[in-house]
């Protein structure tokens, strides 16, 4: 009888840093260094960060050529104007050690193309864009991408004039980047929130660039495999 | 020294904004060449192996604060200038192709890092 009734699916892996972690965070509020009710609002704080803010800089600066100089000096004050306190928003007040609160906003040329990364491990301005995608966390982006930049944006989808200027920014003290891409052709006359939907999470770290017919919540199409297993 | 010193002295103000006006004035300026000392680091360091011996050009003065090799023990007792620096792809790695010659890296290292060219 008894094999018949397996044990529902579980997830089955917990890595040794989700241990460690649970280790020392219990630790922690065991000596009352912080609350438990102070780490359920970071979990929370970092629920509701995603990539809209850095999108609507970038929008306000192609329409606004006095806020993208502000944005080029001042990423943090001009992360004001798209609602982001880099300093107070965070249940902190002064940020964390992998979000210092300098945020620099590259802006690209018809020259010159900025990508970023964290070869030491994977620094991510998160206020303003979220959580970091599993890729850019992966040694193979972060070792590669140093090296060998043009190759690894080709696998991207991304192919540039041999003119243009790449140049990888390596995040690796208390500066966190998010690129300024050029506006694209064919968004002449575009509002600000219509500019906002073309720049997807990829353009600001700069593996893309904003296409006038790609918004972010395009829906990604479905291939049908070539050769598709048949199930009898 | 509590243990809260950072937070008591970024609250509200930020990191590195905090250590504003520490370091001193900056021993380099914009446009000046520099080269990466190879100084040893068997407990921690962010100043990435590829960069060392390289020359680079100081892009901008960035911001004041200590140093992560000295921070990481909590120990903010000096606080340096940090400059963010460009790197020919050419200077790093000798196989770059030619046709790319003028891609770069840029990156942030502390003052204790850089030797005048």
């Amino acid at each position: 009888m008894a094999e018949k009734h397996k044990p529902a699916p579980m997830v089955d892996e917990v890595s040794e840093f989700e241990i460690l972690e649970l280790a020392v965070r219990e630790l922690a509020i065991e000596k009352g260094l912080f609350s438990a009710d102070d780490h359920r609002r970071w979990a929370e704080y970092m629920e509701t960060i995603g990539p809209a803010p850095a999108a609507r800089l970038v929008a306000k600066a192609w329409v606004d050529p006095e806020f993208k100089k502000l944005a080029v000096a001042d990423g943090i004050k001009a992360s004001l104007e798209v609602g982001i306190d880099w300093i107070n928003d965070m249940p902190s007040h002064f940020g964390t050690p992998s979000d210092y609160c300098n945020l620099r906003v590259l802006e690209d040329t018809p020259k010159l193309k900025h990508v970023v990364v964290c070869t030491l491990c994977s620094c991510y301005p998160r206020p303003i864009l979220g959580q970091s995608p599993e890729w850019y966390r992966t040694p193979n982006y972060r070792r590669r991408i140093v090296r060998w930049p043009r190759q690894v944006l080709a696998e991207f989808g991304l192919q540039l004039p041999e003119d243009v200027e790449v140049r990888v920014e390596d995040s690796n003290q208390k500066s966190r980047f998010i690129v300024l891409p050029l506006r694209p052709e064919g968004t002449e006359g575009w509002s600000e929130e219509q500019l906002a939907e073309i720049v997807t999470r990829d353009c600001l770290i700069g593996v893309a660039l904003p296409r006038a017919d790609r918004k972010v919540d395009d829906k990604r199409p479905v291939h049908p495999a070539v050769k598709p297993v048949k199930h009898h | 020294m509590s243990r809260s010193h950072h937070a008591d002295k970024a609250t509200g103000i930020g990191d590195p904004q905090c250590f504003k006006g520490e370091a001193g004035p900056p021993k380099f300026k914009v446009g000046d060449k520099v080269r990466i000392k190879d100084l040893p680091d068997i407990f921690y360091t962010r100043c990435q192996v590829y960069t060392r011996g390289t020359v680079a050009t100081v892009a901008k003065v960035v911001y004041e604060s200590p140093a992560p090799e000295d921070e990481a023990w909590d120990n903010t007792d000096q606080v340096e200038w940090f400059y963010s620096l460009v790197f020919r792809q050419k200077d790093l790695w000798p196989e770059y192709p030619d046709a790319y010659a003028n891609d770069t890296v840029e990156t942030e290292l502390s003052e204790r890092w850089l030797e005048p060219v």
